[in-house]
């Protein structure tokens, strides 16, 4: 035999077994993803198709109290909105901006002050962090009527009750106070979701981390400053972005509470007033949304980085 | 510098009554100034527990403490001026290698460019200048205990305090850094009090060790007096490796045997047993104390470890109506094999103990 021919049967040999690995490589690839194409699929029906046919509304004017039929008008409703005509959006939406940062800036304080008290041991602890965690499941239409009815109420609210045992005069909280009274209600049912978090961080130290410090002079105070702030920082940029992606969508509390008052109409409740809720103008209603999304997207995908860098750091 | 007193120190888990636990009680210890004291002991007997009550970690619930005669029973760990490396090293892990060592000069508000020099003389020492801005997470193991020791050493404390520092260490690193260790704290001069499990690591540091168990101390000794001198049944068992031969026998009159031989007495240990009510003792032996001899008591090899420069064959005795297991040091060179029978005999010095109590008989060996 000549050297070319056993050359080339070694040049198949080694093709083939190179195929070979290929095709294996494909199974593998194609065990990965079969499992998770049901969620996929599932995923693009329900978020992708609504959301893309609200992209395809937000570029038509669209009344459904008027019979004329539905109109492609391009980026129309965007431009409008910078027009004198839709300067209730541009109020929502400072309005969506300042309830949003006070509620989550709130809640995390008072969510911190509570996790830092939960984190010790004493009798009852579990009972207790129990207790604390309920106002996050009480439903949001059921919180909003409780503080309207009980807490806030002119006549009969525990705290106008407690203002006339110390002398002082009955307040109309909700309609004086609209956007305060639905950022108090937020606060008091998001807190407990600051204090988990903000838990976790705390129990995640290592308690001879904290000695170490005692011994080296450190004061409590310092101590917190110093040690334990710093560690706890991954996990308060956390609940920052969670509770803003879920605040600023916030629309049972001020639809109960206030119910179209102005100085308390957020942009989801903007957005429902003017399309359902009576002013039938989807299309810009459309348009409102895609802004929301947009925002709501930047900021998700903040979280999910400092998620991420989180996540890292354990391992 | 200082010296560091226990005086009837006690520390209990729990409420009084049923179910309390003294995990340290009431330890009487002086420890002199200058010196480097070990306490050794099993998982579990309060080593820790008693370190912590001298940093001020743990509350003292009976008796004091005294750091230079000064009673720091009740003061806070920060008004003691010690410094504690800790077994996982506790780095602080938001902050660099220089702003973990310097964090104690922070909190005592020293200038700043003084705790920077402190630092950089500390990082010389310990070989960490390259490393000083660096994160804990990126720095090896030996890294982070030399860190961890840095952190120490840059207060001047007056005592160091130091909990199983070297456990998280490989076995050869283990070695290495202990001997460093020791000659450290001679060069600094400063008393330290050293907590480990291993009698080994015990034995070579120690000026002098302390044996805990179930809280309660056990002895204090140079280690060549606790190694020679045993003063109880779980001191003779717990220091030295491999383990003393403690053998249970009962007496015959005041004669105690071991194996078919007779064990020689000296006189104050005669006059103990004599005086003595109980009927069972321990003859403890040393592997290097037993001889091959052809009047000695007959056993049979089961294992024989090669060490080199020495055996050690496990041995298979007829004693006391029952078999007894014992060690016994050979030359490296002889050539006894799985199966052999000798004939061996007790040629050194011999521990008797009450076997219900453990207490030694006799006079301390000197
Ligand atoms: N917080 C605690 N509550 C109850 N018992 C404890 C506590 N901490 C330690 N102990 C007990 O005290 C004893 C001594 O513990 P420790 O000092 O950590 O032992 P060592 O360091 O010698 O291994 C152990 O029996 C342990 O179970
Ligand atoms: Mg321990």
């Amino acid at each position: 035999m000549s050297n070319a021919v056993v050359d080339r049967e070694v040049d198949s040999k080694k093709e083939s077994r190179a195929n070979e690995i290929k095709r294996l490589e494909r199974r593998e690839g194609w065990k990965r993803r079969l499992p998770i194409l049901p969620a996929l699929l599932f995923t693009i029906v329900v978020t992708q198709i609504p959301f893309l046919f609200t992209l395809f509304y937000s570029l038509t004017d669209w009344r459904i109290d008027k019979l004329e039929p539905r109109q492609f008008i391009g980026i129309d409703n965007y431009t409008s909105l910078t027009e004198e005509s839709e300067k209730f959006f541009r109020e929502a939406a400072w309005v969506s901006v300042q309830m949003t940062v006070m509620a989550v800036l709130f809640s995390l304080i008072v969510g911190t002050m509570l996790a830092i008290l939960l984190d010790r041991k004493f009798f009852g602890q579990g009972f207790i962090r129990t207790l604390l965690i309920t106002p996050f499941l009480v439903m949001p239409v059921v919180a909003g009527l409780m503080w309207k009815t009980q807490m806030l109420n002119f006549n009969f609210g525990i705290i106008n009750w407690i203002l006339n045992g110390l002398g002082q005069e009955s307040v109309e909280f909700a309609t004086r106070y609209p956007m305060g009274s639905v950022i108090v209600v937020l606060v008091w049912q998001w807190s407990p979701f600051m204090m988990l978090i903000v838990l976790a961080g705390l129990q995640g130290q290592d308690p001879s981390v904290l000695e170490a410090a005692r011994v080296d002079g450190a004061s409590t105070f310092g101590i917190f400053r110093q040690i334990t702030f710093p560690q706890l920082r991954p996990f308060l940029e956390l609940g920052t972005l969670l509770g803003a992606i879920y605040l600023i969508q916030v629309y049972d509390h001020i639809e109960v509470i206030v119910g179209g008052q102005p100085g308390a109409n957020n942009l989801p409740f903007y957005i429902a007033q003017r399309s359902i809720g009576g002013g039938n103008r989807f299309g810009l209603a459309s348009t409102y949304s895609i802004i929301v999304v947009i925002a709501s997207i930047i900021i998700a995908n903040i979280g999910l980085r400092v998620l991420s860098n989180l996540l890292e750091d354990d391992s | 510098m200082a010296e560091v007193r226990y005086e009837k120190a006690s520390r209990i888990y729990g409420f009084g009554g049923v179910g309390a636990v003294r995990a340290v009680n009431e330890l009487d210890l002086n420890i002199a100034d200058g010196e480097l004291l070990v306490l050794v002991g099993p998982s579990g007997s309060g080593k820790s527990t008693a370190l912590r009550m001298l940093a001020g970690l743990e509350t003292v619930n009976e008796g004091s403490i005294f750091i230079d005669d000064v009673d720091v029973t009740l003061k806070p760990p920060q008004d003691r001026d010690i410094a504690m490396v800790f077994q996982n090293y506790a780095l602080y892990p938001s902050m660099t290698v220089g702003e973990n060592m310097g964090f104690a000069l922070k909190q005592a508000k020293v200038p700043k460019a003084e705790r920077r020099a402190q630092v950089e003389e500390a990082a010389r020492i310990l070989d960490l200048e390259p490393y000083l801005d660096r994160k804990p997470k990126n720095l090896s193991g030996g890294q982070r205990q030399r860190v961890a020791m840095g952190r120490a050493i840059v207060r001047s404390p007056q005592v160091f305090l130091m909990d199983e520092p070297l456990s998280n260490l490989d076995a050869k690193l283990r070695v290495q850094t202990r001997t460093e260790l020791a000659d450290l704290q001679a060069r600094l001069g400063t008393t330290m009090v050293y907590v480990t499990h291993d009698q080994v690591e015990a034995m070579t540091m120690g000026h002098r060790v302390a044996v805990l168990d179930h809280g309660e101390l056990q002895q204090v000794d140079t280690p060549r007096r606790l190694y020679s001198s045993p003063a109880n049944l779980f001191v003779a068992g717990f220091i030295g490796s491999p383990a003393m031969n403690l053998i249970e026998t009962d007496r015959t009159g005041d004669e105690l045997h071991f194996g078919s031989t007779v064990v020689p007495l000296s006189d104050d240990v005669q006059a103990d047993l004599k005086a003595s009510a109980s009927t069972r003792f321990v003859v403890g032996v040393r592997p290097e104390h037993l001889i091959q001899t052809p009047d000695g008591a007959p056993c049979g090899a089961t294992v024989v470890e090669e060490l080199g420069s020495d055996a050690f064959v496990h041995a298979s005795m007829p004693h006391n109506g029952t078999e007894a297991t014992v060690v016994v040091r050979v030359d490296g060179e002889t050539a006894i094999t799985r199966g052999d029978n000798l004939t061996i005999a007790i040629g050194g010095p011999v521990h008797i103990f009450d076997a219900e109590s453990g207490v030694r008989l006799g006079k301390p060996v000197t």
